[in-house]
């Protein structure tokens, strides 16, 4: 069954045998936790000072180290920390519900795919072809991609987004957007997050240092892709059509 | 010189070589330093492909004084690549084939080159835009985002 519902100001998608309340419930409660466009929660409290970081809950904490450990990780073209001082943890934080919520299909077992706001997490045996959606045109796909299941996650960064947690580093500007397949949400969201914000040199790194597959469209209509990427066939498309 | 210890250096130079071409322009000096008087001094510590090349025939016609024709296997050499060791079949006197039976695997260098993306063509790139796809992804997009995406029109299938 495929249904969908809205969360942290983005749509998730669920395509799986069952609809376990728990999944919505990840979402939500994380929202009402780390969201910063709600005055009450947890994080705008942390923002505006009413609460002190060293006094946050274990769950707020444990985002924020892991945020501060990509950091480290991606030599600081991931970053939690926005220009303005506030801390922003919606870089990681819907990762992790992804996460959460793949655990809760996992607990009902078969397979699934679920995508949150452009991201795509899957439990599935064979090949997934993934859509990568155009950068400049809504509704029409730049191109496919037919995905290994090892490759269980696919994440996709751009400048055109809603993006307070992109802050570019000012060195590489020249992608415009970034999809990641890894083998984990956190892994694969950050690294296109960082790719994007560091430019290709920052796509060097991340290809050396992690085990993961990159498409890259960079301003002057290159395309990129590492060795693992493969492009749906279209011989595919024409069995579909016979 | 005994036999034995010039088929060493005849084999601690195909090592070099096979290293060189692995590694480009950056041979090591390890396996250089290990090759003996046959190999040092051998245009196989450049690396370059074309000069190694050379640099085996003429080991080859130097050690054309009586070596058996057969297969011989050399010591696994310790490189800071990682550990070479080579096969070399001697017929008619000459070298006629090198074979790495140890191919060096852990240079990061080396792994990482092949893993870094690289511009693809436009056209297997745009050809796949009409496979049928089962799931989107894209940069985010707000909830406004996702009901102009093709994800809203597969999740209403």
């Amino acid at each position: 069954m495929r249904y969908a519902f809205e969360t942290m100001g983005t749509v998730v998608s669920v395509d799986a045998d069952a609809r376990p309340p728990a999944v919505e419930a990840v979402f939500h409660d994380l929202d009402a936790r780390f969201s910063l466009y709600r005055p009450d929660s947890e994080l705008s409290a942390i923002a505006d000072g009413r609460v002190r970081l060293l006094h946050a809950s274990a769950e707020l904490k444990g985002a924020y180290a892991l945020a501060v450990d990509w950091r480290e990780r991606t030599a600081g073209a991931f970053t939690p920390h926005r220009p303005d001082g506030v801390l922003d943890l919606s870089g990681v934080v819907k990762a992790l519900a992804i996460e959460s919520a793949g655990g809760v299909l996992d607990a009902h077992g078969g397979a699934w795919t679920l995508g949150c706001g452009g991201d795509v997490l899957t439990r599935r045996p064979t090949t997934t072809t993934v859509g990568i959606a155009h950068p400049d045109a809504r509704g029409r796909l730049l191109t496919a991609l037919d995905v290994p299941p090892e490759r269980r996650a696919i994440a996709t960064s751009g400048s055109s987004e809603r993006g307070e947690h992109i802050w570019r580093t000012g060195a590489d500007d020249s992608l415009v957007q970034v999809t990641v397949l890894a083998g984990d949400i956190v892994t694969a969201d950050v690294l296109a997050t960082a790719i994007v914000a560091g430019g290709m040199r920052t796509c060097d790194l991340v290809t050396d240092a992690f085990d993961c597959d990159v498409l890259a469209i960079a301003r002057d209509g290159t395309i990129s892709a590492t060795p693992g990427v493969r492009f749906a066939g279209h011989d595919r498309a024409a069995r579909a059509a016979a | 010189m005994s036999v034995r210890g010039t088929l060493g250096g005849v084999l601690a130079a195909a090592t070099v070589l096979i290293i060189g071409w692995q590694a480009g322009s950056a041979a090591s000096t390890h396996a250089s330093a290990a090759a003996g008087t046959t190999a040092s001094g051998t245009t196989g510590t450049t690396g370059t492909a074309g000069a190694a090349g050379t640099a085996g025939a003429t080991d080859a016609t130097g050690t054309s004084t009586g070596y058996a024709d057969g297969t011989y296997t050399g010591a696994a050499e310790q490189t800071r690549y990682g550990d070479m060791q080579v096969k070399v079949t001697i017929s008619g006197g000459q070298i006629t084939d090198v074979t790495a039976l140890q191919v060096t695997d852990n240079d990061p260098r080396s792994q990482q080159i092949s893993a870094r993306a690289v511009p693809v063509l436009h056209d297997e790139v745009l050809a796949a835009q009409s496979a049928n796809v089962s799931t989107v992804s894209g940069a985010t997009y707000t909830s406004d985002g996702y009901l102009a995406s093709l994800q809203s029109a597969l999740d209403q299938a």
